[in-house]
């Protein structure tokens, strides 16, 4: 390759390199300006240096709460969804191609075509008053009367799942797919059972996908406030609700741009520490 | 013998429970767009399941509404848009940070996938605050923007793969041939992306169709979508015509899926 054409990529890129430029780096960089701006009573920015917003989402637990709530919340939505698409991408990968393949597939990516709000509405109409869940919990006798199940935390985390999962079963249908079947046989041939062969063969090799999943979904659930917010309600303690409340009704810009860069910083670091987690624990599975 | 039926039973047993996990994983998948398609034809106005019986009616209301008419005209004009922005720009961006090796090159590859890892409440503020000062709030080349901001790390995505197994020889071979630069690329070049380029366009499609995060924030009375009128439309009532809304949009996405498959695997851009 000559000097000219490796420069020649660069050329490629610049179109690109300007766009971003103009409509993602250059607003964030006024957003953080933004964040450190003082507020008259009115909640509007004046000129100046103040770490004010930061000190109030650092002290009130209305935001700091709201961080750790959501922290907490991304957690357990990027736990049960490894532990939902394992299952689900086993199946997939294990399928030989034909009719029902592309039709699990397609039921996998479903969710991903389709606009959150109408993945959300779904929910909205499973879990309502007289919504099918709430028929099932009466007609059972589980219930006396149908329990109050939208704007409460459980459904949150339910829609949120919902929404996230296909993030989760891709990159582990494709680690799952990847493997090499003679290792399975190899396993069983030494006498150890499909079940053994499944959790001492299979599900170490899959860790990838399961690391790659878990992180995505982890990350996603950090930023994620229209699904909370349809299915839960403005009162859901999630950072990203809290901003969109600072920016909808509150008006107070700065306080909102404050909380996102922490949300965003919070999102960062706990991303790395848990990519960091995950590389040594692998490390120490494969010694 | 009696040992190895034993085991073969349990080990029967455990991939019967795994199967039904399996299911159920994918019956919660599907569940609530099965019951939003199927509400969507409810005879009466409430959003009861299953429905007590079959029309049309909810579709005549929203295919009737001038409300509903606009909000239809503004997602198909900002998909048109959106699409040939983001191909354009991505593709060529995939191609240089595939074939180039320039310094800085893993620095700009993460830049060009760096809106997919941000939070989407922080990309939607910057832009509030920044469309604000420019004017572009409420407006349709704001939406516009938007649309292709968040769309496009999905088409550099997915043009990526294509490009990656691109093998240099051809081009060079076509150069040898005597084509030029700008020859090579259109006759060589972008028909081998093609498959890549293809995924990304589907992905763009479906994103700027289904975008609401951003959209809900930098929109106006005059720019509402098609999925934001739903999400305000939800926060108040529930009545079968959103329903009907969302089976439309969701019948919109497969058809522009299933074209697409005819022609790409999108499976491996996702």
């Amino acid at each position: 390759m000559t000097r000219a054409r490796r420069w020649a990529g660069l050329t490629y890129v610049a179109p690109l390199v300007v766009f971003l430029t103009a409509l993602f780096l250059v607003p964030l960089v006024e957003l953080l300006r933004l964040s450190f701006s003082p507020v008259d009573s009115y909640n509007t920015a004046l000129p100046g240096f103040t770490l004010d917003q930061y000190k109030r989402v650092f002290t009130e637990p209305y935001f700091y709460g709201s961080l750790l709530e959501t922290l907490a919340t991304a957690l357990l939505v990027a736990t049960l969804c490894v532990l939902l698409a394992y299952p689900a991408a086993y199946v997939l990968a294990r399928r030989a191609p034909g009719t029902m393949r592309t039709l699990l597939f397609v039921i996998v990516i479903s969710p991903l075509l389709t606009s959150v709000v109408v993945r959300t509405y779904g929910w909205v109409v499973l879990l309502s008053g007289n919504g099918v869940v709430n028929r099932l919990l009466v007609a059972t006798g589980l219930r006396d009367e149908p329990a109050r199940l939208l704007t409460s935390y459980p459904s949150v985390v339910i829609a949120v799942t919902h929404v996230l999962l296909p993030f989760a079963i891709i990159p582990l249908t494709t680690a799952l797919g990847g493997l090499d079947h003679n290792l399975h046989r190899a396993s069983q041939t030494l006498g150890a059972g499909p079940v053994r062969t499944f959790l001492r063969v299979t599900v170490p090799l899959s860790l990838p996908g399961v690391v790659t999943g878990a992180l995505i979904v982890f990350a996603l659930a950090m930023g994620i406030y229209i699904t909370p917010l349809l299915v839960g309600g403005v009162t859901q303690p999630l950072a990203g609700i809290r901003v969109y409340d600072q920016v909808e009704t509150v008006f107070n810009y700065p306080v909102a741009a404050a909380l996102s860069f922490a949300l965003l910083a919070l999102t960062l670091l706990s991303t790395t520490l848990l990519a960091g987690g995950f590389r040594i624990w692998e490390r120490r599975l494969h010694g | 013998m009696a040992e190895r039926r034993r085991r073969f039973g349990y080990d029967r047993a455990v991939g019967l429970l795994g199967g039904a996990c399996a299911a159920a994983v994918f019956l919660f998948l599907i569940a609530p767009l099965v019951v939003l398609v199927v509400s969507s034809f409810n005879r009466d106005a409430s959003m009861a399941f299953p429905p007590s019986g079959l029309s049309l009616r909810w579709y005549a209301e929203v295919l009737g509404s001038p409300d509903w008419q606009v909000s239809f005209r503004l997602s198909g004009i900002l998909v048109l848009m959106v699409v040939p922005t983001t191909v354009v720009i991505g593709t060529l961006a995939a191609y240089g940070l595939a074939q180039g090796s320039f310094p800085g090159r893993r620095l700009l590859q993460g830049l060009a996938l760096s809106p997919l890892m941000v939070p989407e409440i922080i990309t939607a503020l910057g832009l509030l605050y920044y469309f604000h000062g420019v004017g572009l709030i409420n407006s349709v080349p704001g939406l516009w923007l938007a649309h292709s901001l968040v769309a496009l790390p999905f088409v550099v995505r997915a043009v990526m793969v294509s490009a990656a197994n691109l093998d240099p020889a051809l081009e060079r071979a076509a150069t040898s041939l005597g084509a030029g630069r700008v020859r090579v690329f259109f006759t060589v070049t972008l028909p081998l992306l093609r498959p890549g380029i293809i995924a990304g366009a589907i992905l763009a499609a479906v994103t700027s169709l289904g975008e609401v995060a951003v959209t809900a924030l930098v929109a106006g009375a005059n720019t509402t979508t098609v999925p934001l009128r739903i999400f305000s439309a939800v926060q108040y009532q529930l009545d079968p015509s959103m329903a009907a809304v969302s089976t439309l949009l969701m019948a919109a996405s497969v058809v522009v899926m299933v074209i697409a498959d005819r022609f790409a695997r999108i499976s491996e851009a996702l």
